[in-house]
This record gives structure tokens, sequence and C-alpha cells, in this order.
């Protein structure tokens, strides 16, 4: 029964986790129309960002480093628009599919050549979690709950009460009648790039918190990502919100079932199922 | 007096390949300006050229005499021209609310889209019960009624229609002249494309027929509809 329990909080954390990289790729996919393969890698710099903030020789604690790690991730986002999407913007998908992943191997190989390939931490030392119920959760835990929880209230608000965020819907609708309407296209597509970035940044520094950075950390965590959009509806934040729960609960809750070690085989599994379901999903136009 | 709207001699298209080659038109004030042709005539081209959808290869478009041949589409509703495409006219996944704030985008104030919201709701009841309602959801005449109140959102001085009529019900049809007519009282000018041309040269003031990208015809709506040649080509018989 503990087990249980246990497994069902760590399916909520990876939950957590999965929606807030979810949700950053669906809004890029709705308002640009291309899967960005290298959102993975802002994930990875968000947390490395924050690791190089916290380390020597700068040293700031956590609380002062996280807000300029998050900027800094914003600016990386921003500029791989400005420099590689932007210039593509009429380009074809296949292009678009291939610039991206070739500015993830990029972002990627880059981390690897400051900090190397080795896994690393942020050096706080292990801490026992508060133990309810026979259940354990860390503090960090439940800044994950908490801030992820936050997270999508912001988005509600911002999508649903705010021009801006009624903007950004309208974009992901038709681009061209956004234009012919009058909203300002080019503002609000890179104000969807900030928040997807903040979305990344924010999702790879709990990640990082709650276990390790390695520069290979985005990969695989973009494949959870877009099993959990898969299943939600390419494009609908609220979809991919679902699809990350139920991913991070499938995950963990298997890991009863069958041995550990086959865990991100599931996410895999979930999403070729789903591309075999809903073929359509990735490549076709979006209802 | 100056015209509204004077477009000289504009060559447009996609890509390598040229739509309209060297269309001339002029709108005056207060008018309905209809324009007609067989399809791949470039009626809907020279719309979106007079919109900046598509910039022109020459030519120049005149808007109350200040030069909008490189203007971007953004800036046309905040000059006052609407253009109400045809088709996917509508955001579909946002409220009939949303889409009509949506119109107002070049509008600054809340508090100013409110107040256009407000009159579009008093002109248009069925609109204001289907606030909440997405878009999607409307029938093909509710539809059409909410693209034509987004154009009209930023009190526009000319609207251009690209086939207003298009899938729709004739009675709808009717309904949809009829305000036309009526917004067209109040000082709206329009330029309205047509494939459906013997309803809208009833209208229409003036009318342009096109024709494999250039001018062919110009004339009263009256004096088109007489047109026997027109009548032959355009009208059916």
């Amino acid at each position: 029964m503990e087990y249980l329990l246990q497994s069902i909080l760590n399916g909520i954390l990876a939950g957590c986790i999965y929606a807030l990289f979810a949700m950053g790729l669906t809004l890029i996919y709705g308002v640009l129309n291309f899967v960005n393969f290298a959102h993975g890698e802002l994930i990875m710099w968000g947390a490395y960002f924050l690791y190089l903030l916290m380390e020597k020789p700068i040293g700031l604690p956590l609380f002062l480093a996280f807000i300029p790690a998050l900027l800094f991730t914003t600016i990386l986002g921003l500029g791989t628009d400005h420099f590689i999407f932007r210039p593509l913007r009429q380009a074809n998908r296949l292009t678009l599919l291939i610039a991206s992943l070739g500015l993830s191997f990029l972002l990627r190989n880059g981390a690897q050549f400051f900090w190397g390939a080795e896994i690393r931490t942020y050096g706080f030392e292990i801490r026992r979690g508060m133990r309810f119920w026979g259940v354990s959760i860390t503090s960090n835990q439940v800044a994950i709950i908490i801030v992820s929880v936050v997270c999508v209230a912001l988005l509600y608000l911002l999508f649903y009460k705010s021009r801006l965020g009624k903007s950004m819907r309208a974009v992901s609708d038709s681009l061209e009648l956004s234009r012919v309407v009058g909203i300002n296209s080019k503002k609000t597509i890179r104000f969807t790039w900030v928040i997807a970035s903040i979305l990344a940044g924010l999702g790879g520094i709990l990640l990082a918190l709650d276990t390790n950075l390695q520069p290979g950390m985005g990969l695989i965590n973009l494949v959870k990502a877009f099993a959990a959009t898969l299943l939600g509806g390419v494009g609908n934040l609220w979809g991919a919100l679902l699809g990350g729960m139920v991913i991070g609960l499938v995950e963990n809750l298997g890991v009863l079932v069958i041995s550990p070690g086959y865990k991100d085989a599931i996410a895999f599994g979930i999403m070729i199922l789903m591309l075999l379901l809903r073929p359509m999903v990735l490549l076709g136009s979006k209802e | 007096m100056r015209s509204i709207l004077d477009v000289q001699n504009i060559y447009s298209g996609y890509g390598k390949i040229e739509v309209l080659h060297g269309v001339s038109i002029h709108v005056e004030k207060d008018e309905i300006v209809c324009i007609i042709g067989p399809n791949g005539s470039g009626k809907s081209t020279l719309l979106k050229t007079l919109f900046g959808l598509i910039q022109p290869r020459r030519g120049s478009i005149l808007f109350f005499g200040k030069d909008i041949t490189q203007a971007e589409p953004e800036e046309m509703a905040g000059m006052g021209i609407s253009y109400i495409p045809q088709g996917r006219n509508i955001f579909p996944s946002l409220t009939v609310k949303e889409n009509l704030e949506m119109g107002g985008s070049p509008i600054r104030h809340a508090k100013t889209i409110e107040q256009a919201m407000a009159s579009i709701f008093q002109r248009y009841p069925i609109l204001e019960n289907r606030r909440q309602i997405k878009a999607g959801s409307l029938s093909g005449g509710e539809r059409q009624l909410l693209a034509f109140a987004m154009g009209m959102m930023v009190q526009p001085k000319l609207m251009l229609l690209d086939e207003p009529s298009l899938g729709l019900a004739p009675k709808i049809i009717e309904e949809i002249y009829e305000e036309i007519t009526t917004i067209n009282r109040e000082g709206v000018t329009f330029i309205i494309v047509e494939q459906n041309a013997r309803k809208v040269l009833r209208l229409a003031h003036r009318a342009y027929v096109l024709e494999l990208g250039k001018n062919r015809l110009e004339d009263t709506g009256e004096g088109l509809l007489n047109n026997e040649e027109v009548k032959r080509l355009y009208l059916g018989g």
C-alpha cells in the first residue's frame, strides 16, 4: 500500500515536470506549426545556467540564481528563434525539423564542451524526505508541485484573461487571419518563445534539483514531452498538461509490474501507440 | 474630390506566377464597388494585394492620397481598412466575444474595445446570445456575420469583402447584402469581390469586370447587369 502511494506520488512529480516540458513544446507547435526538437536543450541549458550561477566563481544562492537562470534560458530561446527559425518562417516542415534537430545537437555539444559529459549536481546534501503515511517527499519535490500548479494557474490567466494571451491563441488558430485583423504577430511569436523558454527552464531546473544534470537530460525528457503532447493532441495546452500527468503516472505505476530498467520504454510505447492510432497528429494539419 | 482608394497599374502574384498584369481601379467615398470575373481572373489576388498580404511587383495603391503600396497587413485595420477573407475568416477555437476582441486588436484602450463590442452586440443580438460559444461551432451564416462584425470593430472607412455569399443559403445572402447596404448608408465604403455576380451587381454603385488579371469592363452595377456580353459570359445568359 505504501509502495503504491509512493509510486503515485512519484508519478505526479514526474508528470508535473513532463507537463511543463510538453506545454512549452505544444505552445511553439501551436503558434509556429513545427516541432522544435531543440526544446529539450532549452530544458538542459536552463538547468546548466543555474549550475553556472551557483558554482564558483559566481556562487549565488539558489533563490538569487534561478531568476537570472530563467532569463538566460529565455534569451537563448529568443536567440534560436531570431537566428534560426525566423529566417526559416516560410520554409517547409522538413527544413524546420532538420534545423531544430541540428540545433539540438549543437546546443547539447555546447554544454558538453563547457561542462563535460559527466553527471553533476547542484551540490545540495541529500536530505531525508518528510514522511506522511509512509510516503516520503523532499522539500524539492514539494517545490516541483507548487511551481507546476502556479505555472498552470498563470498560464490560464494569461491565455483566457489577457489580450496578449488571447492573441497567442488566435495566432495559433491562424497566422494569416491574425495579421488580417491587425494582431502584432511578431510580438506575439516572440512572447510565445518567452513563455516556452521559461517553462523549459523551470522544468529543467526542477528536474535537476530532484535528480542531476547531464548534457543528455533534455533529449530523453523531450521524448516524454512528445509522448505527452501526442496524448493530449498536438497544439492543445491543457491536453499537454493532462498528457504529461498520464505519462508520469503510467511510467511510475508500470514500475510496480515490470523492472524499473524499462521505465523509459513505457513513454516510447505510448508514443508509438499514439502515432499508430492518430498518425496525422505530428505531420498532418491540426484541427 | 480625391478618391478613397486609387489603385494604379498593379502587377502581382504568387512566387513565379503572376496573376495580375496591370489592374487599375478607383473607389470614391460611400461607394459600393463590386469586382466580378471568372475563376482565376485575379479578383481575390487583387484584394489580398490591396490589403498588403501580397506585395505588388509594380504599381501603386493610394488610400486617401497616402501611399500604402508597401504597407503590411497588420497596419491596415489601424488605418481604417478591414478585410474579410473568404473561407477561414474567424478564429474557431476562440469564443465569439474573443473573436470580436481580436477584431479590435489595433485599438489601444480596452475601454474602446468594450464600447465597440457593445455597439456590435446592440446591432447583432444573435452574436451577444452566442458570445461565450466557440466560434467554430457557429453555423455558416453566423460565422459570416461574426467575420463581418470583427471587421466592424475598428469602425473602418473601407471594407474589402471576398465572396461574402460563398456557401450560404439564399435567404442569408439577402440578409448579408441588406446589412451591407445599411452600413454603406452610414458612411462605410465597400469593395466586394463576388462570383455570384447578379445579386451583388444590384446593390453595387459601380463594378469592374476582371479577366485574366486585367481590367475588362467598368460600368455602373445597373449598366453591367444590362450589358449583353456580361450577361452572356458571367450571368448565365
